[in-house]
Formats: structure tokens, sequence, C-alpha cells
């Protein structure tokens, strides 16, 4: 409420490999914490309210709605962004194959898509049709109508990430 | 023809930043000392503004603008006609509409505080339903829509709250009809769809030391947003400044201001860059969203089953403000290909647009195309079954041709309707037996214009060897960019890596940007023959650095070589060095093309689907879209566009609606305004139907505005052949399926 004094809370989190340490309001969500307090932009809000899955990240591997989790919930945890997908300026096979797939149009999405692919491809190198489809139902894209998404990954299964 | 470059198929040139997460949308652009705006939105869908009370918002800390019309100069907005206020001023016309706006250090602050502004208003009788806007009791929402600027002269009408009445006519209708032995008539509508890009509208501006304004905005016909803007906020153009940002997701909404004044205004007051986004819910509250539609049809039968005659009503609710329609008839194009893919002599139309207390409407990929071809492509099953003929024989007994004149003024050429159609057809299992007895399948088909407009380029020979163009317009996502690239290293030849392409849309002052399947053909075109130019000029000026004739230079991986002779070469980075100061290795261009060309494009779709008659649900089994195509320049966007439309299309036809009771949208959240996710897309098998024979560069045609349009009516065509049950409304969803079942079931049929 306006009248309450902001409470701020000190969390630690490790983002894309890097230690952090900052002092958060306690409502703030954990994508303005990314975006704003950490300048990592590349995590995109889209629908607010964890239906369209743009501003997924992994927090301790597992793929989360940033727009529902508070910045605080991040404290202590280990935090992977689209940013911290490539590795030393070498595109992940992920990423590499949603070029050449046409896994994306706009590009609005698409963090929160490679990000949940490359968590997908982690758990199961190999994944059916049927597995990407119920892995990837988090993720909207109104641009390709999935189609060429579902390539894109199936184009990068098969082998471990280049990590 | 084989090409080197075209055909293939290059990743989108902005590929590497969008799988990165480094590709800067209007969100993403954040400024030293950047503050936030904040809307207050109007709960009343007609009211008047008696007083409002901001004292409380500008006390609360972190507060540092309060602004309402008061504080604005007096001037009105909109893509073309310039009818919606900034904010509000004196009068609410929808639920939604903007009323006040707060700056603050923090979102959520400036969120915080526009519960402390008090607005006292006076309710006014509304309407909500644009046949009901038309009846001559009907409250007027802009009684003085005449004096609006650029408000079209030529399409005013008598009727209240139609703000443009446009007709197109071939033939005579009256003769037509006199010509028919039968005559039907059908009434449809359809709903309101929202583009439902996953990038909600956003503007950021900073006025500078000298008054400049800077924009970032989320706009995908940039130029054009510097003149609105200037305009809306009484700046001379030269005063905006427009950066080049990534557009995520336009789909025909994405051409207006949205907040980008009161950006203006709230960096104005406070001397810091303020950025606004959009919540979803804003955008589903109040962004610009697919017209609701009536349309209805007269249409004119010989015994032998020749539609000699039509005639369509189509009433578009425009919603409280016209602002968004970016055309000059500020109406739905669309709507003048009610007639559908027949070469119907009499052909009168009549399409009019009306103001309501609801959501102003906007354009959607293929503007008004979905509307009508439902209507059309279910009435020419209805009309079949009346008259007892096979649905699909009567629509080939019908069919345009070339030579046939359409009502929008079109002499058709190079008519490819019946081979796509037949295509279709063929790679479906159209007449095979069903596998099981709620099966159907549903034909329908349509046309689309390829667009025109202004085009604009410069291209150059960079010191480092590159060829580059810039454009001003934005990548929203289609590859323009990419598919610019192929067509000049195609032309030139040069390897395609030599090739850049940057938006700069700040350099130019006037552009139609992106839109109506125009940036292939109008900007491709263009582009083309500026790389002919320039080879012409860098043939010359390396010729005589060679000690040779122009004609004697050749191009081969990127090099000028005298031909026949491989060893007297320069890279182009040294012609660019003995070229240095020419103006000729620098060229800039603008072209106008005024009209749609002749040749046009086709679709047709059959749907094979599954009823569950128990609870309603539909399960699509397979889709067939077939396409008229010319040589296709980048083969991964090319099928993007089909896939992505279909989709969208069948999300029109089955799932989504902005659901509106009385003024007030109750899908207020992509949880409840349903856009199709991975598990709804239905197998697709896609035919294209090449012919080397095309307007745009190497014989290319439009795509973009393809598969969306016949995909509902093929659905409701199937659902009928699955169940008997006829739609005459849209979308088709289960729980309309489920309904119309259990209705029929009781009534003991």
């Amino acid at each position: 409420m306006a009248s309450e004094k902001t409470m701020t809370r000190t969390i630690r989190l490790r983002v894309n490999g890097k230690e952090h340490s900052l002092d958060v309001p306690s409502r703030r969500l954990l994508v303005d914490c990314l975006r704003y307090d950490l300048g990592l932009t590349g995590t995109k809000e889209g629908c607010s309210v964890g239906v369209c899955g743009a501003c997924t990240v992994l927090m301790d591997g597992q793929p989360i709605s940033s727009c529902l989790a508070l910045a605080v919930f991040a404290d202590g945890k280990e935090i992977v962004t689209v940013e911290g997908i490539a590795r030393e300026g070498k595109l992940d096979r992920v990423q590499q194959s949603f070029i050449d797939h046409g896994g994306f149009q706009c590009g609005s999405c698409t963090p929160g898509m490679v990000v949940t692919a490359r968590a997908l491809l982690d758990a199961n190198p190999n994944p059916s049709q049927d597995e990407i489809k119920e892995w990837m139902l988090g993720n909207l894209c109104r641009c390709t109508g999935y189609y060429q998404i579902i390539e894109s990954i199936q184009g990068a299964a098969g082998e471990a990430s280049d990590a | 023809m084989t090409y080197t470059v075209v055909g293939k198929p290059l990743g989108q040139v902005e590929g590497p930043a969008k799988v990165t997460g480094a590709a800067t949308f209007t969100a993403d652009v954040i400024l030293p000392e950047m503050i936030w705006g904040k809307v207050l939105r109007s709960p009343l869908p007609h009211a008047r503004i008696v007083s409002i009370d901001t004292k409380a918002a500008e006390q609360m800390p972190g507060v540092l603008a309060v602004l309402t019309a008061r504080d604005l100069p007096d001037t009105l907005t909109g893509r073309v006609v310039y009818d919606t206020p900034v904010l509000a001023r004196d009068q609410v016309r929808f639920i939604g509409e903007k009323v006040a706006v707060v700056a603050a250090e923090d979102p959520d602050v400036a969120e915080d505080a526009l519960a402390l502004i008090e607005v006292e208003y006076q309710e006014l009788p509304a309407v909500f339903d644009a046949e009901e806007a038309m009846k001559p009791d009907a409250p007027l929402l802009h009684p003085d829509y005449r004096s609006y600027p650029h408000a079209p002269e030529k399409f005013f009408s008598e009727l209240p709250n139609v703000h443009s009445h446009v007709t197109w006519q071939v033939g005579d209708i009256e003769e037509g009809f006199a010509q028919a032995q039968q005559v039907f008539e059908y009434t449809f509508t359809t709903h309101s769809q929202h583009q439902g890009f996953i990038e909600p509208h956003a503007s950021v501006v900073s006025v500078d030391s000298e008054g400049r304004a800077h924009l970032w905005i989320s706009n995908k016909m940039p130029v054009r947003a510097q003149k609105l803007l200037a305009d809306a906020v009484e700046l001379p153009q030269e005063q905006v400044v427009v950066h080049p940002v990534c557009i995520g997701g336009d789909f025909g909404g994405k051409g207006s201001l949205m907040d980008a004044p009161l950006c203006y205004h709230l960096s104005k007051r406070t001397g810091r860059p303020v950025k606004m986004v959009m919540t979803y819910t804003e955008e589903l509250m109040a962004g610009n969203p697919r017209h609701p539609a009536t349309i209805s049809l007269r249409t004119g039968v010989t015994d032998q089953g020749k539609v000699v005659a039509f005639q369509a009503r189509v009433v578009f609710d425009s919603g409280a403000y016209a602002g968004f329609k970016p055309v000059p008839i500020v109406n739905i194009p669309g709507a003048n290909s009610a007639a559908g893919v027949y070469g119907t002599p009499h052909v009168k139309i009549d399409a009019y647009s009306v103001y309501t207390n609801c959501v102003p409407s906007g354009h959607v990929r293929a503007p008004g195309d979905p509307q009508v071809t439902f209507a059309v492509e279910s009435s020419m099953e209805l009309i079949a079954e009346a008259m007892g003929i096979d649905p699909l024989e009567f629509r080939k007994r019908n069919l345009v041709q070339d030579g046939d004149l359409l009502p929008d003024g079109h002499r058709l050429e190079h008519v490819r309707i019946r081979q796509t159609l037949e295509a279709a057809i063929e790679s479906s299992n159209w007449g095979k037996p069903k596998a099981h007895p709620h099966v159907g399948r549903g034909v329908a088909a349509s046309y689309r214009h390829i667009g025109a407009g202004e085009a604009n380029a410069e291209i150059r020979l960079e010191s480092d060897g590159t060829v580059k163009v810039i454009t001003p317009v934005p990548d929203t996502g289609t590859g323009a960019h990419t598919v610019l690239q192929q067509v000049v290293a195609e032309t030139w030849p040069l390897p395609v890596e030599q090739v850049q392409v940057e938006a700069r849309p700040e350099l130019f002052e006037t552009d139609s940007g992106a839109g109506a399947s125009r940036v292939t053909y109008v900007v491709g075109q263009l582009v083309k023959e500026m790389t002919e130019e320039l080879r012409a000029s860098v043939c010359r000026v390396a010729a005589t650095a060679l000690e040779c004739q122009a004609e004697e230079v050749v191009f081969e991986d990127g090099h000028c070589t005298v031909k026949g002779s491989s060893d007297r070469t320069l890279t182009l980075a040294q012609v660019a060095e003995a070229g240095s100061g020419k103006p000729e290795l620098s060229i800039r261009k603008t072209q106008v093309n005024r009209d749609n060309p002749q040749v046009t494009t086709f679709t047709a779709q059959v749907v094979e689907l599954e009823v569950d008659p128990e609870t309603g649900q539909i399960k699509i089994l397979e889709v067939v879209t077939s396409h008229d195509v010319g040589t296709i320049i980048n083969p991964i966007g090319h099928r993007g566009q089909i896939d992505g439309g279909l989709v969208q299309g069948i999300g029109f036809g089955m799932i989504e609606e902005v659901v509106m009771e009385e003024g007030q949208v109750s899908t207020l959240h992509l949880g409840d305004y349903k856009l199709p996710n991975i598990k709804d897309i239905p197998p697709l098998k896609t035919v294209l139907v090449q012919e080397e024979i095309g307007p745009a560069p190497f014989q290319s045609k439009a795509i973009g505005e393809s598969s969306i349009t016949p995909i509902a009516a093929a659905i409701a065509n199937a659902v009928y052949d699955a169940v008997g049950v006829r739609f005459y409304n849209l979308p088709i969803t289960a729980e309309k399926v489920y309904r119309a079942l259990r209705e029929r079931d009781s009534n003991g049929e």
C-alpha cells in the first residue's frame, strides 16, 4: 500500500554463474529484478500472469515464470536466463537450431522458449513430439504456429548441450 | 529460374540477437534517470467527467507528475482520422479510456498513485451494438465527427454514429437480381479478436535539452509515428527522432502512438525519460482488436447454379474511436472481398464503420477478410445445399477468372484459384470414406491482394566493402530484413554476408512502413532497382581503377574482376576506397506504388475434424492449406507466415474472443483470453501451387495475410458436415457446439 513504508530485503543469488547481492523491495518481482536491477532485459514480460511463458527462467534448473515469482524467492538460488544459454560467445545448439528452423519470428517469446527447450533437452535429450508439446505447453508463440518451434527442438535433440 | 541466394533457407538476420536476449525491444530500453508512467482508465462506458482530484496522488512520495487533459494541448490523434483524445477531455466513451496519467520513480508507485485519484462522473446513455448505434434514437458518440482532422468527407453518412460508409460495386445489382431465379439471404456475425502479440505496446520518450523528443515505440510504421507524435503534442516533425527497436509481434495492431504522447508530456514536465508499458490487461481492455462484424448477404442465382448478383451489407463495430484505422477510407478494406473468389458479374458491397461505446477496434492481419470470408464461404454451402448442387461443384461453376473485374476495380490477371482449390481437395481426404460417424470435412477459399504503398531506401558501398541497405521499415518478425538482404545479394550477385540491412527510420520523412503484405513487393522492388544502379556505379569506379571498360567488370566471390583476367581484381573495399567521396556510391530513393497489382494471391483450405457429440469438443484431424505462390525468396520465413497465420485463424474460428458485456471486457488476461498453444495445433499439410509469376522481386508474391482467412469458414463447413449444425456466428467453441446439439436434440431431430 502507498501509505506503508516499502520493506526491502537483501538477497543473494547466482545469475548465469555470477553472484549478486542486492537490496530489493519485498514486493519486487523476479522479472523486474532481473531486467531492471541486473539489466538482463533478455527475459521478457508478456502476460504478467504466468500464462505466456515469455518470462521463463531456470531456477535451480527448473523452468519458472519470473513474472509470478518474487525476487526474494530467488534468495540463495541459481538462476539461468536466456543470456546464460550461450557460452563464451558460442550459441547453444538449441539457439542455433531455432535460427536454422525458423523457431521464432518477432523474438518476444524466444527467450522463454529457448530456456524452456534447453531444460527439456537437459532432462530428456531425445523427446518425442508429444513430449515436446507437453513440456512446451506453458510457452505461447503468436508468430510461428509452433510447427517450426517443434522442429527447432527436434533439430537440437540427440546430443548433449555444448556447455 | 535458378538462383543462388533467393530460395535459400536463410535464418533471420536478427536471429543471433533474438535467441540470446540481446535484441532490444521498446520495453528493454533503459535510459539514465528514467521514470515510469501509468494511466488511470475509465470504469464507465459513456460519461461526462464532472471533476478530477489529483491532489492525494501528487503528494504521494515517489510521484513526480500527475496529468489530466487540462494539462495538455487540446489535440486529437489517430492513424488517419484524428478523433482520439490523448487523455479524455470532459467525456469518456469506453471502459478503459485514459483519464489521467501518473509518473513515478517506480512503476509500482505509479500504479499505487492511480488509486488516489478521485474522478466524479455523470453517466450518459451508451450503445454497445453497431446495428443499434445506427438507429435514429441512438446516443451520438461524436456529434462533431465531420470536423475531425482527416475525416473522410467522401464517405460521410447521414446515419447516426456511422463515421464511414464505403460502397464497392461492379455491374448493376438490380439487373443482376432481375436475372436470378432464386435469391438467398443470410446474416452472419463475427467477434472481437486481439492480435495476441506477446509484446504489449510500449513507448519511451526522452525530451532533450533542445526540446527534441526521442522516441522508442513498438510501432511498425516508425516514420509515420514521428509525424503522428509531432501532431499530437504540437511539435514540428523534425523535433521528433524515432529510434529503431525490434517489434514484438504486430499482426496489424502496432501502428498507433498508444501511450507515446503521454510519455512526451510526462518527460517534458519532469525533465526525465519516461517509459510506459501496457499490461496485457490493458491490451485486452483498450488495445485495438479486430472489428466485430455483422455481414448480411443477398445472393441471386440462376437455375443453372450461376451466381449473378451478390449484395453485402457489412457493419463493423468501430468502438469508441476510429483512430486505429490506418487507411484513408477509415473503414475496413477487407470488406471489398465479401463476394469471395467468385466472378459474380453484379456485386454491391456496403461497409459501414460505426461508433459504439466499446473498445476501439483496429487492424488485425488481413483486416476484414476472415469476417467476410466466413460469411460468403458459409453462404455458398447453404445455397448449394438448398439448390441440391454439390458445394464444391457449385464453387467451381462460379470461380473468378482472368479478366474478371472485382468490386474494388481490379481486373485480375493470372488467376489461379481453380488450381489452388483443386490442389487442396486432392491433397485432402475429400470424398473418401470417414473413419468415424462424427467426422466432417469443410472447404473454403479466399484471395488477398499484394499491398501497395510508399517505399524508401538508401543503399551504399561501405568502406569495408559491404553493401548496406538503410530502410525505415523496422523488424516486426516477418523476416523482411533477411528478404531484402537476399534480394540485394541475388541481384548483384554478392555473398549474402557482404550485404547488411539496417533500420534507421529517423533518417526518413515519410514511409508506409510494414503492413498489408507490402514490404517484399514495394521495398523489395525498389531495393532491387537500386542494387542494379549501385552495381553499375561500382563497375564504373572499378573499371577506372582496373583500366578496363565498365562492361568488362564481373563480380565473383565478392570481388570485382576483369572478365577473363582473374589476376586483375579488386575487393569491394578497394573499390570503395577508389571511389571515396563519389556520390553515386550512395543512393537514396522513394517510390510510390499507388495500386495493388492486378495479380493477386489465392488460398484454399480443407479441414477434417471430429466433433464429440457428448461435449461439443472439436478436434481438428487435419488441415490442408493450399497457396498460389510465385518464387519463394525465403522458404523459412514463407512457411512461418503460412503456419502462424493458420493457427491465428484457428484461434479466431474456435477459441479466441474478447468478450464484452455492456462494453466491459471480461476476458482480461491471457488465462481467460485463450491463444492457441502448442497442443492446439492440428496436423498440417501445406500445398504450394507454384508458378513463377508475381509482381514482387524475382516473380514472388505476398503470403503474410493468406492462411488466416478461410480457415474459420472451413471449420464451420466441416462442423456442419460432421454433425449437421450450421453456425452463423464465431467463434465456434465447444460450448456453442454443445448447446446447438442439445437444442437440436430437444427439438426431436
